[in-house]
C-alpha cells in the first residue's frame, strides 16, 4: 500500500513540478511521472489480481470525514490497471500532438498540471471507500477533465462544449450525493463496507438507492438518454484528453454502478431489467448516430456511447443471472462487461489517437473533405484500420472475446428461464447482433473516407507533409498490440479477471471458471488457426511472383471522372439510413439556383439528436422561461447582496430555534 | 473419417461444380445448351495464371482484402457441419464465430472496395454492408432459437429440431430453410436481391464491389464466394436430412441435397427478375419475419403449451 501512496505524491509531484519548467519539458515531466507511477500502480494492483486478497489502508483525516479508507481490492485493481497504463500512453501521445501548441507560444501549464490531476483523481476514485471522500475526488475528477476540454476555450464552440460537460456532471453529482446522503442517514457511517449492511437487509430501499446511483453514474458513463455531453465535449478537447475521456474517465461511471452492486445483496428483477435494457437501447442508439456523423471525433464519441452500452449488456446480464440464480450466466455476463471496459479503452484510445494525428496534419475533423491519407501517413492509417477492426468486435481481436462471453451468457440465459427472459435475451442477441453490423458499416465509412481512395480536397491532401512523429504511432501501435494479444490469447486476461468477478457472483463451484476459461482456450485456438490461414494465404500470394501492371481505377469506360465522384460518407450510409428515417431529425439548407442560368446554389443536411432535439431543448426552454422570473435578484448591487445574506442568517438561527 | 476426408473434397470443390449446375439450369430454362458444369473451374485455373492489374488509387488494403476474404470463408467452413453433421472444429457458439468471421471478410471487402476511389464500388460496398446489417439479426434470432429448442450450442444442433419440437418439427424445419435460403440469396448476392451476371454496374452489389480485381485475386474471391454459398447450403442441408444417416448414404443424401438445391437457386434466377433496389428491403424483412416466427414457435414450444 505504501507503493500505491507513493505514486500519488508521485503524480502530484509531477503535476507541481510540470508548471515549473520550460515549455518542451511540461509533457515529457508528465509523462515520466505518469510512467513511474503507472510501474509502480501495477505492482499492488497485479498482487491484488493474482491473489484475489484485497489490501487496504486506513487513514484518519478529520472529525468530517472519520476514517479514509483507500482499498485495492480485485475490482479497484483492475480499474487502476486500466486507468494508470492508459493515461501513461495518453501523456506520452500528448508530447506530439501538443507540439503546435506550445510552438504557437500557448501557455499549456494548466493543461499540464490538470491532465496530471485528472489521472490521479481517477485513481483515487476507483481506491477510496469513503463517501465524502469520495465526492470529493469525483469532483475533482469533473473539474480537471473540465479544465482540459477547454484548452481551446477562444473557441465559441469549445466553451459551449464545456459549460454543458461542466452542468452534466453536476446533474450527475446531485444524484450520487443523494445516493450517498439516504445510504448515510440510514447506516449512520461513511463507509462504503457499512452501507453494505443496509443495502443488503433492505432491498425496497437498496433499489432506491441503485436507481439514484445509476442516474448519477450513468450521466458520467453516458447512457441514454443522458448522453449528450459525449459528443459534445470529445470533440472539443484535444485528442489525447478525449482519448482519455472516452477510454477511461467515462468508464468510472462505470466503476460507481459496480461498486453499488458490489454493496448490493440480491439484486431485484427491476433493477436488472431495467439496467439490461436501458443499455441495449443505449448501444443500439450510440452507433446509430455514429453511423450519421461526419466529424471523425463526434462519430468516435457516439461509438463511446455505443460501448458503454455493451459494457451495461454485460453488467445487466450479469444482474439477470444473479436475480434469477444462474451463476453462470451471471458469471458470464460480468466477464464480457468487464473484459469490455479494457477492450473499450484499448481501442477507443487508438482511435482517437489516430483521428488527432489526422486532426494535427490536415487541421480538419470533417471526414468529407479527407481521403487517400493511407498513402501520407501509412502508420496511423494501418494503425487506425486495427482499432477498426477490434472495435467492430471481429475475430482474432479483443473486441470479439468480451462481445462472445456476452453472446454466450445470453444464449446460457435462454435456457431454462422464463417467457419473458426468453424474449428479452433473444432480442438482445439480435440487437447486439444489429450494433456489431452497424458498427461495421460505421467503422468501415470511418477508414475508407479518411484514408483509403482519392484525397477529395487537393489542398488539405497536398499540405499533410508524411507520417506523425514516433511520439504519437508508437503508443497506438502498443495499444494495438494489446488488442491483438487480448484477442489471441484471451485464456490469461479472463483468468485475471476471476478476482473482480468474484465480487459479484459467488460461484458455488470450481466448475464455473474453468468452464469459462477453456472456453477461451477453444477460442484461441480457433484464432490461432486463423491467423495461420491469413498468413499461409499471404505467403502463397506472395510467392506465386506475378507481374503487377498499374492503372488507373477502372470507371466503367468513362475515364474524365475526378475524386469528386467517388462515394462520400454521407452516400456511403444514406441507403441505411433511409430505412431509418423516424429515428432521426435531420435539419436542411437549401439555397435553390434562381434564374434561368446557373448560379450560386448550395445544400446542406444536418442530423440533429432526437434526444436533445425533444426532450433537452424542450426542457432547456421551460427551464429559461421560469428562471428568468427570478432575474430580478441579481442585480449585481452588493448591497443587496449583503441584505440576502443577512437574511438567510436570521432565517437560519430562526430556523435552528424552532427545530434544532 | 472418410467422411471427414469427403467433407473437404466437397468444400473445396464443390463450390464450383454448383455454380456449373446453377448456370446449366438457367441456360435450361432459357433454352440455351449452356456451358459445362465445369467450365467455373476452368475459369477459376485460368485466373489464377493471370497476372495482376491493379489501380494506382489503391493501398495495401486492396492487396490484402481477397486474401482475409478468402482465409475466414476458409475458417468459417470449418465450424460448418456437413455431410454426416460432422464439422472440422466443432464449438459451442460456433454459429456466432461463423457469422463474425464471415464479417471479418465482410469488412476488408468493403475497405477493398472503397479503396479504388471508384463511385460504382462505393455503391456496391454500400448496399453491401446495409443488407448484411438486416441479415444478421435475423440469422441470430434464428439461430438463438434453435439452441433454446435443443439446447444444444454447437452448430450441430440444427440436426436436433426435428426430436426436440416435436408437433412443430417440421414446422420450424420449414420455416428455418426459408431464412436461410434467403440468407443465402442475400449473402451470396443471387437473384432477386443481385444479378451476378448483368452488365450494367449500377445495378450490381457484390459484382461491382471487385470490378478492379484481377487475376489471382479475383480467382480467390470468385472461390471464396462459391464456398460461402456452399456453406450456407450446407447448414439448410443439415436441416432436412435426417440424422438417423451416416457414412456412404450421409455423404450421398448431402451431395444430393446440394445439387436440388443448386437448381433450385437456378430455377428462381430464371423464374424471377431482380428487385428494385428498395424492394430489396421488404424482401430482407421477410426473413426477418420468418426468424421472428420461430422465435415464436419455439416460445410457444419451450414455455406455453
Amino acid at each position: 500500500m505504501k507503493i500505491y501512496f507513493l505514486s500519488m505524491i508521485l503524480l502530484l509531484l509531477g503535476a507541481l513540478l510540470s508548471i515549473v519548467v520550460k515549455d518542451r519539458a511540461k509533457f515529457k515531466v508528465c509523462s515520466i511521472f505518469t510512467f513511474i507511477s503507472t510501474v509502480m500502480l501495477w505492482i499492488p494492483s497485479l498482487t491484488v489480481l493474482l491473489t484475489g486478497s484485497p489490501i487496504s489502508k486506513s487513514i484518519y483525516m478529520s472529525p468530517i470525514f472519520g476514517d479514509v479508507s483507500f482499498v485495492v481490492d480485485p475490482l479497484s485493481a483492475f480499474f487502476v490497471l486500466v486507468i494508470s497504463t492508459m493515461s501513461f500512453l495518453g501523456t506520452v501521445y500528448a508530447n506530439g500532438y501538443m507540439k503546435p501548441y506550445f510552438e504557437k507560444g500557448m501557455n499549456i501549464s494548466s493543461h499540464c498540471f490538470f491532465l496530471m490531476m485528472l489521472v490521479m483523481s481517477m485513481i483515487l476514485v476507483v481506491t477510496v471507500q469513503n463517501a465524502l471522500f469520495f465526492l470529493i475526488v469525483w469532483e475533482l475528477m469533473s473539474l480537471s477533465s473540465f479544465f482540459l476540454v477547454i484548452f481551446e476555450g477562444e473557441k465559441k464552440e469549445v466553451l459551449s462544449a464545456g459549460i454543458k460537460y461542466l452542468v452534466y456532471m453536476h446533474l450527475s453529482v446531485i444524484f450520487i450525493i443523494a445516493a450517498f446522503v439516504m445510504l448515510n442517514i440510514q447506516a449512520d457511517s461513511l463507509t462504503f463496507s457499512d452501507f453494505a449492511n443496509v443495502l443488503q437487509t433492505n432491498e425496497q430501499f437498496a433499489n432506491i438507492v441503485f436507481f439514484l446511483a445509476f442516474l448519477g453514474f450513468g450521466i458520467k458513463a453516458g447512457f441514454v438518454p443522458f448522453h449528450n455531453w459525449l459528443p459534445d465535449a470529445h470533440p472539443a478537447a484535444p485528442s489525447h484528453v478525449s482519448g482519455i475521456m472516452s477510454g477511461v474517465m467515462i468508464k468510472t461511471g462505470i466503476y460507481g454502478i459496480l461498486r453499488v452492486i458490489t454493496l448490493m445483496g440480491t439484486p431485484s428483477k427491476y433493477v436488472a431489467y431495467t439496467v439490461f435494457i436501458v443499455a441495449l437501447v443505449t448501444a443500439m442508439y450510440g452507433i446509430l448516430y455514429a453511423l450519421a456523423q461526419r466529424d471523425l471525433k463526434k462519430l468516435l464519441a457516439y461509438s463511446s456511447i455505443e460501448n458503454i452500452g455493451i459494457i451495461g449488456l454485460g453488467i445487466g446480464l450479469g444482474l439477470i443471472g444473479l436475480t434469477y440464480n444462474q451463476p453462470l450466466v451471471a458469471m458470464l455476463g460480468f466477464v464480457g462487461g468487464i473484459l469490455h471496459i479494457l477492450n473499450h479503452s484499448i481501442f477507443k484510445e487508438l482511435m482517437f489517437f489516430g483521428a488527432g494525428s489526422v486532426y494535427n496534419k490536415t487541421h480538419t475533423r470533417d471526414m468529407e473533405v479527407l481521403g487517400g491519407l493511407i498513402k501520407k501517413m501509412p502508420n496511423t492509417a494501418t494503425l487506425f484500420i486495427i482499432g477498426a477492426i477490434a472495435i467492430c468486435g471481429l475475430p482474432s481481436f479483443n473486441g470479439f472475446v468480451s462481445e462472445f462471453l456476452i453472446y454466450f451468457g445470453m444464449l446460457k440465459g435462454t435456457i431454462g428461464g422464463n417467457t419473458a427472459l426468453f424474449i428479452t435475451l433473444v432480442l438482445a442477441i439480435a440487437g447486439l447482433a444489429m450494433v456489431g453490423t452497424m458498427a461495421m458499416l460505421c467503422f468501415t465509412k470511418a477508414v475508407s473516407i479518411t484514408f483509403l481512395g482519392q484525397p477529395r480536397e487537393e489542398g488539405i491532401y497536398n499540405k499533410v507533409e508524411g507520417d506523425v512523429a514516433k511520439c504519437m504511432w508508437i503508443p497506438m501501435a502498443m495499444l494495438a498490440l494489446f488488442a491483438l494479444v487480448i484477442g489471441l490469447m484471451p485464456q490469461f486476461f479472463v483468468a485475471l479477471l476471476l478476482g473482480p468477478i468474484s465480487m459479484f457472483v459467488q460461484a458455488p463451484c470450481f466448475m464455473l471458471p474453468i468452464a469459462v476459461i477453456n472456453m477461451m482456450q477453444i477460442l484461441a485456438v480457433c484464432f490461432f488457426i486463423l491467423t495461420v490461414l491469413i498468413v499461409v494465404m499471404f505467403c502463397v500470394k506472395l510467392f506465386a511472383r506475378k507481374k503487377v501492371e498499374e492503372h488507373t481505377t477502372w470507371g466503367c469506360g468513362y475515364n474524365r471522372g475526378n475524386s469528386h465522384v467517388q462515394y462520400t460518407g454521407a452516400s456511403y450510409v444514406s441507403l441505411f439510413l433511409s430505412t431509418l428515417k423516424p429515428l432521426f431529425k435531420r435539419v436542411t439548407h437549401i439555397k435553390k439556383p434562381k434564374d434561368l442560368f446557373p448560379s450560386e446554389a448550395h445544400y446542406e443536411q444536418d442530423i440533429e439528436d432526437i434526444e436533445e432535439a425533444y426532450i433537452v431543448k424542450p426542457i432547456l426552454k421551460w427551464d429559461e422561461r421560469f428562471l428568468s422570473k427570478f432575474e430580478r435578484i441579481q442585480s449585481g448591487n452588493i448591497q443587496q447582496y449583503i441584505l440576502y445574506g443577512l437574511i438567510f442568517l436570521v432565517l437560519a438561527i430562526i430556523g435552528m430555534i424552532y427545530f434544532g | 473419417m472418410i467422411t471427414l476426408l469427403f467433407n473437404i473434397l466437397i468444400l473445396l470443390f464443390a463450390p464450383f461444380l454448383m455454380i456449373g449446375v446453377i448456370k446449366k439450369t438457367k441456360a435450361f430454362f432459357a433454352g440455351r445448351k449452356g456451358v459445362s458444369i465445369f467450365q467455373p473451374l476452368w475459369d477459376f485455373i485460368r485466373l489464377m495464371k493471370k497476372d495482376f492489374v491493379i489501380s494506382n488509387t489503391t493501398s495495401w488494403v486492396f492487396k490484402f482484402a481477397p486474401i482475409v476474404g478468402f482465409a475466414t470463408t476458409i475458417f468459417a467452413a470449418l465450424f460448418v457441419p456437413m455431410a454426416g453433421g460432422m464439422s472440422i472444429i466443432n464449438v459451442p457458439c460456433a454459429f456466432i464465430i461463423f457469422a463474425y468471421s464471415l464479417s471479418l471478410g465482410k469488412f476488408f471487402a468493403l475497405l477493398s472496395a472503397m479503396d479504388t476511389g471508384s463511385s460504382f464500388e462505393g455503391m456496391g460496398a454500400a448496399r453491401e454492408a446495409c443488407f448484411s446489417t438486416i441479415v444478421e439479426p435475423a440469422f441470430f434470432i434464428a439461430m438463438a432459437s434453435v439452441v433454446a429448442l435443443t439446447g444444444h450450442f454447437s452448430f450441430g444442433n440444427l440436426r436436433l429440431i426435428l426430436e426436440n419440437a416435436g408437433v412443430y418439427g417440421i414446422m420450424i424445419i420449414a420455416l428455418l430453410a426459408v431464412t436461410l435460403f434467403i440468407m443465402l440469396l442475400i449473402e451470396c448476392c443471387r437473384v432477386p436481391v443481385d444479378d451476378p451476371t448483368t452488365h450494367l454496374e449500377l445495378t450490381m452489389i457484390h459484382e461491382v464491389m471487385i470490378l478492379d480485381n484481377s487475376g489471382m485475386d479475383l480467382g480467390l474471391i470468385t472461390w471464396a464466394s462459391a464456398i460461402k454459398m456452399l456453406l450456407f447450403q450446407a447448414l439448410i442441408a443439415n436441416l432436412v436430412i435426417p440424422a438417423s444417416l451416416v457414412g456412404w448414404q450421409a455423404i450421398l443424401a448431402f451431395v444430393a441435397v446440394i445439387f436440388v438445391l443448386s437448381i433450385v437457386v437456378g430455377i428462381v434466377e430464371s423464374s424471377m427478375a431482380r428487385f428494385r433496389m428498395t424492394h430489396v428491403f421488404e424482401f430482407i424483412f421477410v426473413m426477418t419475419l420468418t426468424a421472428l416466427l420461430i422465435l415464436a414457435l419455439v416460445t410457444y414450444r419451450v414455455y406455453g403449451g
